[in-house]
């Protein structure tokens, strides 16, 4: 509309929105052509008249989250990012270069150190049954790397390495889910009490158990079953595989 | 990190497959496991390749090359399912070329190379499992002869072999009172061997050999350590065997699943079969992931070298095992026909699991091995 667009409609899934200054948003601009064409990108100031962000509370009792409604929001023309109804290209261009980002390596790396801390100081690193779990997830976690490292190769050489990059987000995921699993069952029990205090940094009370790191493990459990679920679902990533291989 | 292969190695790479495809069809593997599953006239072709003296220095008339050769020459022979046990002649002749006297590689290294002489290792003991250090047989010294008694198993073509490298327990050698290994050449046609030999569920040929006094020359009395070098070469060359095996039962899978109609559609159209397929190729991958990983480190130092193996085969046996059981089943019944390709392709999988040690083994290995941090670098 001239100078500025006006944006009607809803949002959701917005990791921390209620914290957000800014959003950027595809919003459609035109119902002509494919689906695909007609969307925009547009960023919008939240401190825009008409936005309304609530939270959504989480099986970890967390508010990661947001639903955010747009009611006649004015966003200057200038705002628009490119040219419009080219969004769609854009966002997959973003899209493009989080795929050996969403495997995550270095974080896997980390989170299976404390792994093997968590087990130690439970006393389940020693308990062969517990550490083949460990050991499975370590050459996991190696083959990961690898995978990536072959993908960043390729794509330096200009190779195509469709067919292996789609496979780092169903791995990364897993494996995700995998260590935060593990860590809950090494706390055993002493995962369970949900204190909430417990995670603010200086806190002075009682932990059952008295192992303070065992009181996020199974938040933390519940939380990563969202990994296999966004960023298109692992199922419809093995469509898009199963396409590469099969036709 | 560069993963691309050079010019050289993809000359290599096409001329082993194209020797595959033309001179080693499933009709020529077919004859040969009828015969008994070894053919020495392949094994000279693979010669004139120059593949039996991949790791040969020029000096013994071999072409001198490294691991990333040996695996891309793996994974075709892997592909064909080629029964010739190529993997024994890189084990041995790195074995010799490293560890043995130079009048000891003169006498065999230039013969392997050429492919008149055929050297393997024959290290298996029942009861030992895939513990290296586990080892009965004995070898003495008397009058600067050397003389090895014991029993090895499941010998690649054993009863064919010109020469085994045998490992032996030395008593009281270097003055010291436990006993220690010592790697030893042993040949076959030696007094006080003796060889009985069988097909493997693979089709390929081994053999139990007997050694009663038979006349050994000294490789090294750093018999568990060279044997350790041995094994974890035979577990890359396993590794990358194990990916051209896999790579073919997919395409034959997938080339199955768009013929075959049910429903009056292709098979490949069902998306739970899809699936599966998606499944297969992350297997495939993350193994041929892991053979490039197992290709890289094995001249880093023996900690590092034999964690690094241990997680590639472990990993390899993972893949293999499901790639080769899901294979059969989207095939559905002609795969458990002996007619049909793919169930030679499932049993060769399943062999090369067991072979330098399998999946289970392989996780106590891994899992005996984990430091604080780990990855590709560590």
């Amino acid at each position: 509309m001239g100078d500025k667009y006006i944006v009607n409609g809803q949002k959701t899934w917005t990791t921390l929105g209620q914290y957000g200054e800014w959003i950027f948003c595809l919003v459609r601009t035109s119902n002509e052509g494919k689906p695909q064409t007609g969307i925009s990108f547009l960023l919008i100031d939240m401190k825009s008249p008409g936005i309304t962000v609530r939270p959504i509370k989480l099986l970890d009792g967390e508010c990661e989250v947001n639903e955010v409604w747009f009611d006649n929001v004015e966003v200057p023309a200038e705002n628009l990012v490119g040219e419009e109804n080219k969004g769609w290209n854009y966002a997959k261009h973003l899209l493009a270069h989080e795929r050996t980002n969403i495997a995550d390596v270095n974080r896997a790396k980390r989170e299976l150190e404390r792994l093997k801390r968590i087990a130690k100081t439970e006393g389940v690193y020693d308990d062969l049954r517990f550490r083949d779990e460990i050991a499975k997830l370590e050459v996991d976690i190696v083959a990961l790397e690898m995978l990536v490292l072959r993908v960043l190769s390729a794509e330096k050489s200009g190779k195509n390495s469709l067919d292996i990059a789609g496979l780092l987000k169903i791995r990364g995921s897993e494996i995700q889910q995998r260590y935060a699993e593990l860590m809950m069952q090494a706390a055993g029990p002493f995962s369970l009490p949900s204190i909430f205090e417990a995670m603010d940094a200086g806190w002075q009370g009682n932990f059952p158990g008295g192992v303070l790191a065992n009181a996020p493990l199974a938040g933390n459990y519940f939380n990563m079953r969202k990994t296999t679920i966004y960023g298109g679902s692992n199922e419809v990533q093995r469509n898009i595989v199963a396409q590469t291989v099969l036709g | 990190m560069d993963f691309d292969f050079s010019d050289e190695q993809e000359q290599l790479r096409d001329a082993v497959r194209k020797w595959v495809d033309k001179a080693y069809d499933f009709e020529r593997r077919r004859a040969i496991v009828a015969a008994g599953g070894f053919d020495r006239a392949a094994y000279g072709e693979m010669a004139e390749l120059g593949l039996t003296g991949l790791f040969v220095s020029e000096a013994h008339g071999g072409m001198g090359m490294g691991p990333n050769e040996a695996m891309v020459t793996l994974e075709e022979l892997g592909r064909g399912i080629v029964l010739e046990p190529l993997a024994q002649t890189l084990i041995a002749s790195a074995t010799l070329q490293t560890h043995a006297p130079t009048a000891l590689q003169a006498a065999w290294l230039s013969r392997m190379a050429e492919g008149t002489a055929l050297v393997v290792l024959a290290h298996q003991e029942r009861g030992a499992r895939y513990q290296l250090q586990r080892c009965t047989t004995q070898a003495t010294q008397s009058g600067g002869q050397w003389t090895l008694t014991g029993n090895k198993s499941l010998v690649a073509a054993g009863d064919q072999a010109d020469a085994f490298i045998v490992p032996a327990m030395v008593n009281g050698s270097g003055g010291q009172a436990s006993p220690e290994m010592g790697l030893f050449l042993v040949e076959r046609n030696a007094s006080g061997v003796r060889t009985q030999a069988y097909g493997t569920q693979d089709g390929s040929r081994a053999a139990e050999v007997a050694m009663n006094a038979a006349p050994g020359q000294l490789i090294t009395l750093n018999g568990l350590s060279a044997l350790e070098e041995a094994v974890d070469i035979g577990m890359a060359c396993a590794c990358a065997e194990a990916v051209g095996v896999m790579d073919k039962t997919l395409a034959i899978t997938v080339e199955y699943m768009n013929t075959r109609k049910q429903f009056g559609v292709n098979i490949a159209s069902f998306q739970a079969l899809r699936h599966r397929v998606a499944d297969m190729k992350m297997q495939l991958e993350l193994g041929r992931s892991m053979s490039y990983y197992a290709t890289l480190k094995l001249h880093a130092p023996a900690p590092e070298r034999r964690r690094a193996l241990a997680r590639a085969k472990y990993q390899l046996g993972t893949s293999m095992r499901f790639i080769g059981q899901q294979a059969v089943q989207l095939h559905g019944g002609i795969a458990v026909t002996d007619e049909y390709i793919v169930s030679h392709y499932f049993k060769k999988l399943t062999q090369l699991d067991m072979t330098f040690g399998d999946t289970l083994h392989q996780l106590g290995e891994v899992s005996a091995r984990m430091q604080d941090t780990a990855g590709v670098f560590a």
